[in-house]
């Protein structure tokens, strides 16, 4: 018995080699099924094994392509439940030179917008006559994945982010009211894993309301997939690299408008549906957190100039 | 840049003259330093410097490679920055990539010593772990998150505090590989070996404004030096590498003069900033 | 090249003069330097304008295998998307030819134009030419070394500026540029490829010797105050050495052929 499980978990180990294990080790601090490897290689000597866990085991050990994202007992690889979100936390003002900055973190995933304007149009060409001008640029810092970025800027994906930043923060922004005037948003990655895209708008949209710039309502974004016949908030790298489906949703909380809905893989129609309410529950969940982060910021603005 | 109207030109230069600068400050006065470490938790070591709103974070990551074939005793370091566009608009896009070449020359220049490796302030070949098979290749990514002058001080202070966050992993090396052969090596995730960081020195830049210089000066500050020189001094007083910013000239024995008072500056700055790395990295054990 | 000395080699042989062969032990006094110089002595210093045609101004220069040819185009319009600016602008591109170096094409690995050296030019030069001269225009110096043997930078600079001198740029003064290697005890000027691999540090002056302003200074490695204090002396001294050839080089006296021998001491 004792040979065996040892045997088990050397095989484990290896397999976990093989999915990469600076990947797995790297990206989430403090990886469940890591720590559940390593208890186990621990616990063998006892002999204090529970039944299930030696179930999973041996299933993880059968089925090396298709990993388990959610074990029988219905906890993720990082401990949370299907339904639950990962720690966020917000902070508003971190960039001092910026007209509005904010800090967003999503567990390990960690990014800072600034937002510069509204003002003078740089490049008079692009100048709109009726409305303003809205830009945006979404960079990741190269020790921000696992593996150090080699990527120069401005590739393809970065690209593409950055289009979907601005699209959605342009349908939330009045633009009518601030003509021939330009607003930059700049979104920097300091921790990827998994869920850039909505930190980015969630971060964004704090920062825009720290700059005091007219907006419909906030816009919060979360994201939500399919794994293992299990709807999954807040996808993490690993579940997010799975190959599964990936719903981001971007929603107006207040006017309950949708402005940004991306999704890859395939999904019946009746899956999608919860899957996407689940990521509107996430969104909504975000929204009540974003609004006490400004009215504590607010609250403190109005202390200093005390009124 | 900055745009200032001539008035305030006037008051900028008009302070340091007198000793009084716009924040209150004296000449030779840093402004308060924060050091934060373990910021970036994928790293194997991290940290996070504010001088006022001068705003920088700086990585280090340690990967196994291969040592060059002309330097087999010796690990690799590259230092790279970037400048975050969140930090300026101008740093959008490309914009940022001249000041970014810039200060990583700099502090290539301030850290690694001279071609042949002596008076570095990073030992390589602390970095090897089998003579010209296997060693460290450190990569120190700075990025500048915000922007308020003295970028080169703010960024040599992260790496420093950064370098003494370093973990890096106890390697384990396969007996009986030979020859050609590249050994195998089992990388320890539990044991890690601290980084000597006691002669990773400081850089301390002196911007000459009018007649006079000052330390860490603010972007409004920078607008009008004349010219600037970033010296980098470790422990012991010893210069490691020395640049020079901005057009104008200068006298060979101010030159001078200025290293004898960087010298000075230094030796505070070195003390109050390993104070600060020391209660982060205590801060950070607790929490 | 002492490698290569002795028989000439009448068909081709392919044999590596430098590198590999000899370890050098610096430090002892003794032991010259390998082409036979003094500790301060510099390489035969020679420098020839106006070699480019097409260009406003242009001159070479050849320290011992160390060549390089800088043209000055301008001043012209600067270009629409730059903003105005009431002092005219210098645009400095530094890069090596395919045979610079000893193995072909080594030098673009740091990319066909070498980014540092053309911004360390562009410091050296700006603080030196009279830019309110010629307000919202544009001089472009282009600088290629046609053969690296060390002390690049520096020549580059120093011929620079005698090219901007060509091209009739206003400047305050000659820029000259020299550099000390410091190997073991020993400070080694105008040191050369081989030297420079082996130098425990670096010292890269450049200044205006009828002024006497350092227009751009450069340390790496660990230096002590009087180890600086000697090497900035030998800088100046060389400097203004280079600044008399320079300038008879430009009145045209002698300018075919200028050997210079400068010993410091």
């Amino acid at each position: 018995m004792l040979g065996s499980l040892y045997r088990l978990s050397k095989l484990v180990q290896q397999f976990v080699g093989l999915m990469g294990s600076k990947v797995i080790r790297s990206i989430f601090g403090g990886v469940r099924l890591w720590a559940f490897l390593r208890g186990c290689h621990k616990n063998g000597g006892r002999q204090a094994q529970p039944p299930a866990q030696l179930f999973h085991l041996s299933v993880l050990l059968t089925q090396f392509q298709e990993m388990e994202y959610v074990s029988p007992e219905g906890l993720r690889l990082d401990g949370r439940r299907p339904m639950e979100m990962r720690q966020i936390r917000a902070e508003i003002g971190v960039v001092a030179k910026a007209d509005g900055s904010a800090l967003f973190e999503m567990g390990n995933t960690k990014v800072i917008a600034a937002v510069y304007g509204p003002r003078e149009v740089q490049n008079r060409s692009q100048q709109l006559n009726d409305s303003a001008l809205v830009r945006c640029e979404y960079t990741m810092a190269n020790f921000s994945t696992g593996d150090r970025m080699r990527k120069p800027k401005g590739d393809r994906r970065s690209t593409e982010i950055s289009l979907v930043i601005r699209q959605t923060m342009e349908a939330c922004i009045m633009t009518h009211l601030m003509p021939r005037s330009q607003i930059d948003i700049f979104v920097q990655v300091l921790q990827a894993d998994g869920g850039t895209r909505s930190a980015c708008i969630n971060a964004a949209s704090l920062a825009l309301a720290d700059a005091g710039i007219p907006m419909r309502d906030l816009v919060t974004s979360c994201s939500a997939g399919y794994l293992n016949s299990t709807p999954l908030l807040d996808l993490n790298y690993i579940e997010d690299s799975a190959g599964g489906a990936d719903v981001t949703l971007g929603i107006m909380p207040k006017l309950d408008k949708v402005t940004l809905l991306q999704m890859d893989a395939k999904l019946s129609v009746e899956t999608f549906e919860n899957v996407m309410q689940l990521a509107i529950e996430g969104c909504k969940a975000v929204a009540t957190y974003i609004r006490e982060v400004l009215l504590e910021n607010t609250k403190q603005l109005e202390y200093r100039r005390g009124i | 840049m900055v745009g200032l109207s001539i008035g305030e030109k006037h008051f900028i230069q008009g302070g340091i003259a007198q000793d009084l600068r716009s924040d209150g400050r004296k000449r030779l006065t840093t402004r308060p330093i924060y050091v934060e470490t373990g910021v970036i938790s994928q790293a194997n070591g991290s940290a996070r410097v504010r001088m006022g709103a001068t705003d920088v974070i700086a990585s280090v990551k340690a990967e196994l490679g291969r040592p060059n074939a002309l330097q087999p005793d010796k690990g690799k370091v590259v230092v790279n920055v970037d400048c975050s566009p969140t930090a300026a608009p101008m740093f959008e896009g490309r914009g940022g990539e001249e000041l970014s070449a810039e200060l990583s020359v700099a502090l290539q220049c301030c850290l690694l010593g001279g071609k042949s490796g002596s008076g570095a302030g990073i030992d390589l070949s602390s970095l090897v772990v089998v003579e010209g098979k296997i060693c460290w290749d450190l990569y120190i990514d700075g990025l500048v998150v915000s922007s308020d002058g003295n970028l080169l001080d703010a960024l040599g202070a992260a790496i420093k505090a950064a370098l003494s966050n370093t973990g890096i992993p106890k390697v384990n090396v396969a007996a009986g590989a030979s020859g050609d052969e590249q050994p195998e090596v089992d990388v320890s995730d539990e044991e890690f070996l601290q980084f000597d960081t006691s002669r990773v020195p400081v850089i301390v830049t002196l911007t000459k404004v009018g007649r006079h210089y000052i330390v860490d000066a603010t972007s409004e500050e920078e607008s009008q030096m004349s010219s600037a020189v970033s010296i980098s001094i470790n422990r012991q007083g010893h210069i490691c590498g020395l640049t020079k910013r901005g057009g104008a000239g200068l006298d060979p024995s101010i030159i001078l003069d200025m290293i004898s008072v960087a010298k000075t500056v230094s030796e505070q700055l070195i003390n109050t900033l390993d104070s600060h790395i020391a209660a982060a990295e205590a801060g950070e054990e607790e929490s | 090249m002492a490698g290569k000395g002795g028989a000439t080699p009448s068909t081709y042989s392919p044999s590596p003069t430098t590198q590999k062969t000899k370890s050098l032990s610096f430090g002892n006094d003794e032991v010259l330097r390998p082409d036979d110089r003094e500790w301060h002595q510099c390489r035969p210093a020679f420098f020839q304008i106006g070699v480019v045609a097409a260009a406003a101004g242009s001159a070479y220069a050849d320290f011992g295998s160390t060549k390089v040819i800088v043209s000055v185009f301008g001043p012209r319009e600067s270009k629409k998307a730059m903003m105005y600016s009431d002092i005219g602008r210098l645009n400095c591109n530094v890069s090596y030819t395919n045979f610079a170096t000893p193995v072909r094409g080594q030098a673009y690995d740091l990319g066909s134009d070498h980014k540092e050296f053309s911004s360390m030019l562009h410091k050296a030069l700006e603080g030196a030419t009279i830019l309110e001269t010629f307000p919202k225009t544009t001089v472009d110096v282009f600088a290629l070394v046609l053969e690296s043997g060390g002390s690049d930078l520096p020549v580059v600079i120093s011929c620079a500026s005698l090219a901007l001198a060509d091209a009739g740029i206003m400047m305050y003064d000659l820029v000259t540029s020299v550099s000390v290697s410091c190997l073991g005890k020993n400070l080694v000027l105008d040191p050369t490829l081989e030297e420079e691999s082996y130098q425990d540090g670096s010292l890269i002056l450049t200044c205006m010797p009828s002024r006497d302003e350092v227009t751009q200074l450069t340390i790496t490695g660990e230096w002590s105050t009087p180890k600086i204090n000697e090497g900035m002396k030998i800088c100046t001294d060389a400097c203004s050495k280079f600044s008399q050839i320079m300038k008879s080089c430009l009145k045209g006296l002698d300018s075919a052929l200028e050997e210079e021998d400068s010993n410091v001491d």
